[in-house]
């Protein structure tokens, strides 16, 4: 196999990729593991939100339903004394059960019901959270007690990345049989055209909501992660602002590919925003600038920019045309207000 | 009993009137024109039908069951498949995933096994696939199997969307304006399609701008007007019909 066979094949980069992460502690210091470790749990969150986007659903309550599940399993192990593992379990349940119940009624009712619902519920958890006495307060849980392997204590650096890059594989492995199944191709179609999905038999609420609550099972379980490296937790962590960056994760990354573009963008602007550490004020409006100069010179995003040699015609058809007839992939052009109607 | 049939059914936007009391049967295993000027309603006919559009009075029946108000998707389990005026199509997606939605219905593994692969859920994928190329191969589409569904020429993007109906395995098809567009070639290809799958069993209703067509092909012709139905019968007698001919010909001349 020549040199250039192995740069294009997708398995040499991905085994790269892979073997790097695995080396990774043994490459950095401590310190600078951590921006991975968050690194990692934004990309969960990324995958979360990409994960809707196949619906035409954005949700913008992604940090919320982390919350759900960092307190579940902060709330778990503090007032029940319950081992991490199992409060993992239990925080994917109460966030799944949770969801229906916000999204059973909103989801039939379009995207933008949707979206607002989310939002509110976003707005109200945390409310919930900060002023309920038995959450702790805005003052935060008190200190958590560490996570334990048998009687091995889990508080170095090195296991906690390790067992985040366990979940990141987990998240990726869910994902990709879910979209190379009948599942996923039936989200797709959602996502590119509501209506002529519908009228080949998908139902379009039931998929919806059954991906929707899938992006919950995840954002829980990227939740409880959270809770292994942090004393506490403070409901301000779980706020609006960190769904915001989770958007922009993705949009840096690129629509085009559900896996690597928002893990690409999650990495690359955690690394940005620690590099900036120095200057943190500032740090927002460079990154927002930076997602409004993406979004207007390479909409695909990074990830894109390779599939832009693939898919000439996603190139072409790009500009404007987000119109009724002429949809892109999944997620990456709004879905039309007419065609939204169909989901009702 | 009627395979198709609508009762009253009214359809109106605000003050508009698109469809007004239309009383419309279409018989198991018949070829039905429905056929009017611009704006005479038989898009938004298709709509009721299909549930796209939610009805304003009337009732639709299906094989006498009363489907009026159901869901799109639940429509579509019913047997009733649609190709659309527009083209309708998953764009970014190559032929052969279009078609491949269309066989949502008949892939059906269940939910886990799917997820999961299991031999079963390959199985379905498996058939689903051959389906799909039996169907491109139908439409004289196979070597256009792994084109991008948006770099299609029109003709082929009609073929596409009839193809994806016939996906569904539907006991009803209903294709809106198959030919418009095409070249006299194409045209002529489509029109033996479908005669072919009237032939297979499955009963169609033509919406058709091509006069030629419609009067080449349908057992009957269902006329609307303003949303009413104007007249209906054999091609013959539509062709000689004065009201007919009045209602096209007032329309050109406005």
């Amino acid at each position: 196999m020549g040199i250039g066979n192995l740069v294009r094949s997708k398995r040499f980069w991905l085994g790269l990729v892979l073997v790097l992460a695995v080396a990774l502690p043994f490459l950095i210091g401590a310190y600078r593991l951590q921006i991975f470790i968050f690194a990692i749990t934004y990309s969960m969150l990324a995958l979360a939100f990409r994960l809707t986007l196949n619906v035409g659903l954005p949700r913008f309550d992604v940090a919320a339903w982390w919350g759900v599940g960092a307190y579940t399993t902060a709330m778990l192990m503090l007032k029940a004394n319950m081992s991490f593992w199992l409060t993992l379990p239990i925080a994917v349940v109460m966030s799944v059960v949770l969801g229906y119940v916000v999204f059973s009624v909103s989801i039939r009712r379009g995207m933008m019901v949707f979206m607002m619902f989310g939002m509110v519920f976003a707005l109200a958890i945390q409310q919930v959270l900060g002023t309920v006495k038995f959450f702790g307060g805005w003052g935060g849980t008190p200190a958590l007690p560490p996570v334990t392997i048998g009687s091995h204590v889990l508080n170095n650096k090195m296991w906690i990345y390790y067992v985040g890059l366990a979940f990141l594989l987990f998240n990726v492995v869910v994902y990709y049989l879910l979209f190379n199944s009948r599942i996923g191709r039936a989200w797709n179609a959602i996502g590119s055209g509501l209506r002529l999905a519908s009228s080949l038999g998908v139902d379009v609420v039931g998929y919806r909501l059954a991906n929707v609550l899938v992006s919950n099972a995840f954002l829980a379980l990227a939740g409880s992660f959270s809770v292994m490296y942090q004393a506490m937790v403070l409901p301000t962590t779980y706020g609006f602002q960190r769904s915001i960056y989770v958007m922009m994760y993705v949009v840096l990354g690129g629509f085009l590919s559900p896996l690597a573009g928002p893990i690409i963008g999650a990495v690359l602007l955690t690394s940005l925003s620690e590099a900036m550490r120095a200057v943190q004020q500032y740090e927002p409006i460079v990154t927002g600038i930076l997602t409004v100069l993406i979004i207007m010179f390479i909409p695909q995003g990074l990830t894109g920019l390779l599939h832009g040699r693939v898919r000439p015609l996603f190139l072409r058809l790009w500009p404007a045309k987000a119109g009724v007839q002429v949809k892109g992939p999944a997620g990456s052009t709004q879905v039309s207000g007419p065609d939204e109607k169909a989901g009702g | 009993m009627a395979l198709l049939e609508t009762r009253g059914l009214c359809k109106s936007y605000g003050k508009l009137e698109a469809v007004k009391d239309l009383d419309f049967q279409v018989e198991e295993g018949e070829l039905r024109g429905l056929i009017g000027p611009n704006g005479a309603g038989k898009s938004t006919v298709f709509n009721l039908i299909t549930g796209f559009d939610s009805v304003t009075a009337g009732k639709v029946l299906f094989r006498g069951e009363d489907i009026t108000g159901m869901p799109a998707h639940k429509i579509a389990k019913k047997g009733i498949a649609r190709a659309f005026q527009q083209c309708f199509l998953f764009m970014f997606s190559t032929v052969l995933e279009n078609v491949l939605v269309g066989c949502h219905m008949s892939s059906r593994a269940g939910a886990l096994r799917e997820f999961l692969h299991t031999p079963a859920a390959r199985r379905q994928e498996r058939a689903a696939r051959e389906k799909a190329l039996r169907i491109i191969d139908f439409m004289g589409m196979s070597d256009l199997v792994n084109e991008l569904a948006g770099s299609l020429s029109h003709g082929h993007q009609r073929a596409l969307g009839v193809a994806m109906a016939l996906a569904c395995e539907p006991t009803l098809l209903l294709l809106d304006e198959p030919v418009t567009g095409m070249n006299p070639t194409e045209s002529a290809e489509m029109v033996q399609r479908i005669r072919r799958i009237r032939e297979s069993g499955i009963t169609v209703v033509l919406v058709e701008h091509s006069m030629e067509v419609v009067m080449n092909v349908c057992d009957r012709i269902t006329v609307l007007s303003y949303g009413r139905k104007l007249a209906e019968g054999r091609p013959e007698e539509i062709r000689n019909d004065p009201v007919v001919i009045e209602a096209y010909l007032g329309k050109e001349e406005a």
